[in-house]
This record gives C-alpha cells, structure tokens and sequence, in this order.
C-alpha cells in the first residue's frame, strides 16, 4: 500500500516538476523577446516566415481537405437525422458549435502537431545533440531568441490562420452536403448565420494563440531537453508530441467551461 | 570596417578587473577528482600571447575551453576571464560577457541549417545592436579576410573541412574579441592552413594582436613558430613549460 502510495506521488512530483520546467521556460521565451537587437529581429522575421510557410502554407491543403470531408459527413447526417424530428433549424448549431468551435480548433491543432510540432521537437533535438546550443550560448546568443522565439510565434500565427482556412472551408463543405441533401443556400445561410456570434470568432482566434503556442512550446521543451545523444531524439518527439496533445485537449475543456 | 566595440550589447555586462589577464585557471581539477590535490591545473594567458595547451584525450585539456567560457563550472580552483570568476556570472550577464570572448569549439560547431556565411554573421546580427547594412559590411569583411568567398553560400556538411574551419574561425573573432579559445582548431588541416588561420585570428581589427588559448594534440613546426608559450598537460597538470 505504502508503495503504491510513493509511486503516485513520484509520478505526480516528475508531472509537477515537468510542468514547472515548462513555466520557467515559457517565462524564458517570453523575455527573450526584449532582448532582441535590430538585425536579429530581421534574421528572426526570417525564420519566422520560414515557419508560418512550413506551418501554415504547407499544411493549408490537408486541412481544407479534412474540413472538407469533416463537415459534408457532419452536415448530411444531420440534415438526415434532424430531418426525422423536424429540427432541421438545429443544423446551425451543430455546425456551429460542434465542427466550427470545437471539432476544427481541435483537428486543426492535430494536424499541426503531427506535422509541426514533430519537426519542431526533432530540430531541437538535433541542435542540442549537435551542440548546437552550446555553440550559440558561447557566441552570447540567448538560444530562446535564435530557436524558440521564431517558432513559437510561427506556430501561433499559423495554427489561427488555419482555424480560419478550416472554418471557411467547413461552412462551404457544409452548404454542399446541404445542397446535395435538397436545403437551399438561403436556409443554410440563414441558419447558420443565426447561430454564428462574434464569440465564435474571439473563441477560434483565443484557441489559434494558445494551442499554437502549445504546439511550439511543448515540443521545443522536450526537444531541448535531450541530453543522452541522438537515441534520446524519437523519445523526445513522441513525448513532446503527447504532451501537445494532451494539453490541447485540456485548453480545449477549459475554453469549454470559461466560454459557457 | 564596423567598429563594435560602441555596441551596448558588447559593454552592458559586469565591467572586467582592471590590470588582470585575459585568462587565468587556478589550481582547477581538470578530470573531475577531488581526490589527487596534487593534479590540478594552473595558467595565466597575458594580453597578446598564444599560449597553446597540448595534451592526450586523457590528458583534460577538452574541458580548458569549456572553463574559459564558463560554459562548465570547475569543481575545485577558479577560472577568471578579465579577472572576472565567469562561472560565477548570472545568466544573461555571462551570454554578455562571452561576447568579449571568441570560441571556436572542438569539432567547428557550426550551425548545420546555416550557410557557412549566415554562421558567420550570427553573432554580429545578434550579439550587437548595429544597423542591418552595418552589420553586413563587417560580414563581407570577414568572408574577405578569411577567404570563404567561394564557399560563403555553402552549408557546413557540403563545405570542405577547411572551409568548415575558416567559417568557424570567422564566427570566433566576428565581435572582436581581445581572448580567443580554440579547440582541437587545427584537426585535419594543413600545416600552412593552419598558420594562416592563427595568424589571422591572433591579429585584431586595430592591428594590435590577440591573447589566445589554442588546445590541441600536437603542434605543427609552422603553427608552433607563432605560439609565445606551450605548456604540456598530462593527467589533469601542467608539466612542462617551454618558451
């Protein structure tokens, strides 16, 4: 019994420490940027728009495509279920609440995770295990102005650049699966528009920063924090991967709670 | 050529001991052993020497540039830099001071997702607070004087070892450092390579010369004709002294 019990308390002293880790190194990115010179904050635009292209650009396809397929099979049941009830006017709410508040931010998050964020942990990685980082710190250079900085506001910029792309794409795909299911455009727009608040903006935009941030700061943590050598680098992407996932999930409840 | 030495983020960090050398290891335990007192190791590098460091992989000399850089603390003794105890500076005042430091690490170091000029220019476009054509300026100088031109657009893994160790040396003296630390600098190199490029990171931008900390293996007759002073490490101590 005694030894279950210290098992759950250093499982949750290693969480708590982790987490701790995490806020000192947020706190270390953040001021970070104050100490940005002027041609670094060129050199850093530069890495900056490197990211929001691999980020964002690139990713812009296979989140369309997944907003596509998501909202017409979202949308066509429910024209056919609600249809049986004679509550076809809900079709705003699902929309709305369900694929654009929370399915999108959530998948769309996903997928920057799965393209990004392992990229991110696995380049930090690298760069720690190449001494990289040691290098930069003897030059005098703060490595969360050169590494982390960039991506973390890379990541922010697009993963709400997303939202938007994925909810646009949403509501189009939306409009089609209504259309095919005999709703005119009229009705579609005109149920959805009634049930679309500005909150639905402030919410996706809220969400594009922080699960953003999540993304870059999550996965350059685990990624900077390998020490053993280049075996350590698969464990450090699946555990910053994980992480990003979880706390996306969690943010995600809490947006819940906080908006309702 | 770009004068840095007006930059606030080359002055804005703990003021240097007026009078004290560049360099100066105290009695440190170079292998981690707190049990052999009598091995420790002790060196003063004077303004404007070269002092080069020679010693085995066993020898500790692999932790010399570490210590200078404050990079690592010692375990026993004390490593001063401008008669500063720089592992003893906080953070963000220790990346300061280091920028009066140039360090070429064992290996290059290089940032491997950069051009070999990009390499060079990084701690001028971040260490400094000059204008974006000003610090080109100084960048273009440095690929001029240490001969990159050809390979300047290159990346470090496309790059000869030369041309590696080139970029390297250029990055360590591209904030005008009056102490140099190189390690292993010269592994791979010829030996008029390897004069050359001494010679031209111990000469400073106002003509004057360089206290240099080189660690290596062994020396060359060319390279040892510009070292002051050489000093044998073995087993954590300095042995021997020869001018």
């Amino acid at each position: 019994m005694t030894a279950a019990v210290a098992a759950v308390g250093r499982s949750g002293a290693r969480q708590l420490s982790v987490l701790g880790g995490l806020a000192r190194f947020v706190v270390r990115a953040v001021r970070a940027a104050a100490r940005l010179t002027r041609a670094g904050r060129w050199v850093m635009l530069r890495v900056l728009i490197n990211q929001i292209r691999f980020t964002a650009l690139q990713a812009i396809g296979l989140v369309a495509f997944l907003a596509a397929i998501l909202a017409f099979l979202v949308i066509s049941q429910s024209i056919r279920q609600l249809g049986r009830f004679g509550a076809v006017n809900n079709l705003g709410t699902i929309m709305v609440v369900a694929v654009i508040r929370e399915l999108g931010p959530l998948l769309t998050a996903l997928i920057v995770v799965s393209r990004s964020g392992t990229a991110i942990a696995a380049e930090m990685a690298t760069n720690r295990v190449m001494g990289e980082v040691t290098a930069l710190e003897a030059m005098g250079i703060d490595p969360y102005i050169y590494l982390v900085l960039p991506r973390m506001l890379g990541a922010i910029v697009s993963v709400a650049t997303l939202m938007v792309v994925f909810d646009a794409v949403a509501l189009t795909s939306g409009f089609v699966a209504a259309a095919t299911n005999g709703m005119g455009f009229q009705r579609y727009a005109s149920i959805v528009l009634h049930t679309l608040s500005a909150k639905d903006v402030w919410l996706t935009l809220a969400k594009g920063v922080f699960f953003g941030a999540a993304v870059a700061l999550f996965c350059s943590y685990h990624g900077l924090a390998v020490k053993a050598g280049p075996t350590e680098i698969p464990q450090a992407v699946t555990r910053g991967v994980v992480a990003t996932i979880v706390a996306i999930f969690v943010m995600s409840a809490l947006f819940v709670a906080i908006a309702t | 050529m770009t004068d840095l030495r007006g930059s606030r983020f080359l002055s804005a960090s703990a003021p240097e001991v007026p009078g004290a050398p560049p360099l100066a290891y105290r009695d440190v335990d170079l292998l981690g052993r707190p049990e052999r007192p009598d091995r420790r190791f002790s060196l003063t590098v004077e303004p404007e020497a070269v002092v080069a460091a020679i010693g085995d992989e066993r020898s500790g000399i692999e932790a010399l540039g570490q210590l200078a850089l404050g990079l690592r603390a010692p375990t026993a003794g004390s490593v001063t830099v401008y008669g500063l105890p720089i592992a003893e500076l906080p953070y963000y005042d220790l990346l300061v001071f280091r920028r009066r430091v140039g360090y070429l690490p064992a290996g290059d170091g290089l940032l491997q997702n950069l051009s070999l000029k990009d390499n060079v220019a990084l701690p001028v476009r971040f260490a400094t607070d000059h204008r974006l054509r000003e610090v080109e300026s100084r960048v273009s100088q440095l690929i001029e004087d240490f001969r990159l031109r050809a390979a300047a657009a290159t990346r470090p893994a496309q790059a000869s070892e030369e041309d590696r160790r080139r970029a390297a040396a250029a990055r360590a003296v591209a904030l005008n450092p009056g102490l140099v630390v190189l390690e292993l600098p010269f592994d791979g190199l010829t030996s008029r390579v390897a004069a050359e490029l001494l010679d031209r990171v111990s000469r400073r931008d106002d003509g004057g010369r360089r206290a240099i900390l080189l660690t290596s293996h062994d020396l060359t007759l060319s390279v040892r004709n510009l070292v002051t002073r050489t000093v044998r490490v073995v087993d954590g101590a300095a042995l021997e002294e020869t001018k």
